[in-house]
């Protein structure tokens, strides 16, 4: 089966996704991996996008351990690249 | 080399206005900040005691890394039995205090006894050479920044003070313990706010605490070059990584208002309408034209995690304005504007306030009727009313359960009599197991899980493995916000001491701590009946999918047997 981009999901955003830690999907771009959970996970591209299509301030966005630019969420990746979502979650 | 040794603890007896030193057993080496509080209420406190009366006593613990090199290690505990909740209670600060007391070899400072004549306000000085009793007539009502200034004319310019406001001297059990931060002004800034120990110290008639370190230099650890370069890792690392707190917990507010844990009117709703203007994103923006920044509260930290807010003019107005505070007083009493809630922190770090009892509390007022909600300058008003110690002022100050009694009022969102801090336990239900069997009460450093997703089976498990690896940071003196692991904590124990510390023995440091506070609590009189959620947070539900807190008692009191240790509990991040 051929490899498919991994997109691993921070512990605040496992309610849409009703406890999923990881999800592959086909994408090949950064925004078209989100949006694929978005689809397989109504409402976690809320958690993700605003309402113009831009990444929340408070989301943070990873390539294979490596942050990524905002701007540069839909430059190709390859499929077997995992992404991850990482958002502060704790406040004193 | 063999490692810090020859430490003391100081006993201060109020009654007698006398100190002595005395040696801290080797034993307990691996205990410090909440663990040696915990150790030493178990040992030396009756647990029934009145908390305001002089068989209390009241704790201050750095942690057991702190006075090291170690980064973001200064973290002190201060602890006694809660007038709030009637059980024990460790409340954490940063600061400099706990890495001062370290420097110079003490452990803890124990605090026993009463004065004859409750109207006397006394100081202890600690120095290297031990520490001393005197009156100080003159600090009596000080508010904490005009203390601070005051004292600074008759210390050393790197002195740093625990003191407590005109409210712990009121004893009122919304009071909190003032640390002076690590910037050169020492502001009073750093607050061990929750469960009312600012009235426990204010009931042994103890304004404030100094500690002078003089030519102390940092402890030395076993393996020095090992512990060296161990800081100098972690420190590239967390550099390189994320750095989630760069710009403060404020900045979780629109996260926090999109998982519905942004408590609005007393927790009637999960978000809030004025989410934008609450955000601490406004404050980061306000550095640019205000002056402001982000700056350390302790020496040696690197997250930089606190705020240095200034006002329009560009004066400074308050700093460690962070989420819970923005939440409890501001979207929780519908106040819409940072600016004021900036103004309300100030105002409850100079009289000495928990600013989440104190937003809880005016939250229940506002919801009873006594004043409309979103009112900003009357909520000021309270709080110098507080201050005043009128009879209103002291509802307020005496927090969220006793001004719901007072006012008639049902809605009264609190564990253990302690009220319910921002991280919302309907829609975080595993945290509010958290709330339920933390032997703190509703407290969200005590285990926060911020999982929606996460089943219900799981809920015991992870509120047990989130409170143990909480209690274990807050004994090392890491601060939450660094997010240290068990296995980075004990790597660091290792190399200070010379000997290694298995995973086993870390975690039974941490269980251990949780037995011993959940002992004397038992010894205290609480019981299961004690672990319920409150009453509306069982029933008024919020959010898209309208969730209430339903989980059943049988699963909260699973959170008390111990789970088996797997890979996770070692290397999952302390986190609060």
């Amino acid at each position: 089966m051929p490899a498919m981009p991994l997109v691993r999901i921070p512990a605040p955003y496992r309610g849409p996704t009703r406890g999923a830690e990881r999800v592959e999907v086909e994408g090949s771009t950064v925004r078209g991996c989100v949006q694929a959970v978005a689809d397989a996970f109504p409402g976690f591209g809320e958690q993700v996008f605003d309402a113009v299509g831009d990444v929340h301030r408070f989301v943070t966005l990873f390539v294979n351990g490596v942050e990524i630019d905002r701007d540069a969420i839909d430059e190709p990746i390859e499929a077997s690249d995992e992404v991850e979502v990482l958002a502060a979650i704790a406040g004193g | 080399m063999p490692g810090p040794s020859g430490d003391r603890l100081i006993r201060v007896d109020m009654t007698q206005q006398s100190v002595e030193i005395t040696a801290f057993p080797d034993d307990w080496k691996l205990l410090g900040g909440r663990a040696l509080s915990a150790r030493i209420l178990l040992e030396e406190c009756d647990a029934g005691c009145e908390p305001l009366g002089p068989d209390n006593v009241l704790v201050m613990a750095p942690g057991v890394i702190s006075g090291t090199a170690a980064p973001t290690s200064g973290r002190i505990s201060i602890g006694g039995k809660s007038p709030l909740t009637g059980g024990i209670k460790e409340a954490n600060a940063g600061g400099d205090p706990g890495q001062d007391l370290m420097k110079l070899g003490y452990r803890a400072v124990i605090v026993t006894g009463q004065p004859a004549d409750s109207d006397k306000r006394y100081a202890v000085d600690v120095t290297a050479e031990g520490a001393s009793v005197k009156e100080v007539p003159d600090c009596k009502g000080m508010w904490n920044y005009a203390l601070i200034e005051h004292l600074a004319k008759s210390y050393s310019k790197d002195a740093s003070f625990v003191s407590i406001g005109p409210a712990g001297e009121l004893q009122l059990t919304g009071s909190s313990v003032a640390c002076t931060d690590g910037d050169k002004e020492r502001r009073p800034a750093r607050h061990a706010a929750r469960g009312g120990l600012g009235a426990v110290m204010g009931s042994k008639g103890l304004k404030y605490l100094s500690v002078e370190t003089g030519k102390a230099r940092l402890r030395d650890p076993a393996n020095r070059k090992e512990f060296l370069a161990r800081g100098k890792t972690y420190t590239k690392a967390y550099r390189e990584g994320p750095q989630m707190f760069k710009h403060g917990t404020s900045t979780v507010v629109p996260m926090a208002n999109m998982l519905n844990t942004f408590p609005y009117k007393n927790r009637t709703e999960g978000q809030s309408p004025d989410v934008e203007t609450l955000d601490g994103a406004r404050i980061v923006e306000s550095f640019e034209e205000r002056g402001g920044e982000m700056h350390n509260c302790m020496t040696g930290c690197i997250v930089q995690c606190s705020n240095i807010v200034h006002d329009a003019e560009g004066n400074y107005k308050t700093s460690a304005l962070e989420f819970e505070t923005l939440t409890l007083l501001g979207a929780n009493c519908a106040i819409a504007s940072w600016e004021d809630v900036a103004d309300l922190d100030r105002l409850c770090d100079e009289i000495g306030l928990d600013t989440v009892e104190t937003g809880a509390a005016i939250a229940v007022y506002m919801d009873s009727g006594g004043m409309e909600f979103g009112d900003a300058e009357g909520a000021k008003a309270l709080l110098k009313e507080i201050a005043e110690g009128t009879e209103l002022g002291k509802m307020i100050g005496s927090g969220a359960v006793a001004t719901g009694k007072k006012r008639g009022h049902k809605r009264v969102p609190a564990v253990k009599g302690q009220a319910i801090p921002a991280w919302d336990p309907r829609p975080l239900k595993a945290t509010g197991v958290t709330y339920c069997t933390s032997p703190m009460g509703a407290d969200h450093t005590a285990g926060l899980i911020v999982n929606p997703g996460l089943p219900e089976e799981e809920f015991a498990r992870a509120s047990q493995e989130s409170q143990l690896v909480n209690a274990v940071c807050d004994s090392s003196g890491f601060c939450q916000f660094l997010q240290p692991s068990l296995d980075d904590i004990r790597a660091f124990y290792g190399d200070l001491y010379g000997e290694e510390v298995s995973r086993q023995q870390i975690a039974d440091l941490g269980w251990q701590c949780l037995q011993d506070e959940w002992e004397f609590n038992r010894r205290a009189g609480l019981t299961s009946a004690d672990d319920v959620m409150a009453d509306c947070m069982q029933v008024d539900a919020i959010g898209p999918q309208q969730v209430v807190f339903d989980v059943s008692a049988e699963i909260v009191a699973q959170a008390y047997e111990r789970c088996e240790l797997r890979d996770e509990l070692f290397t999952a991040n302390a986190t609060g």
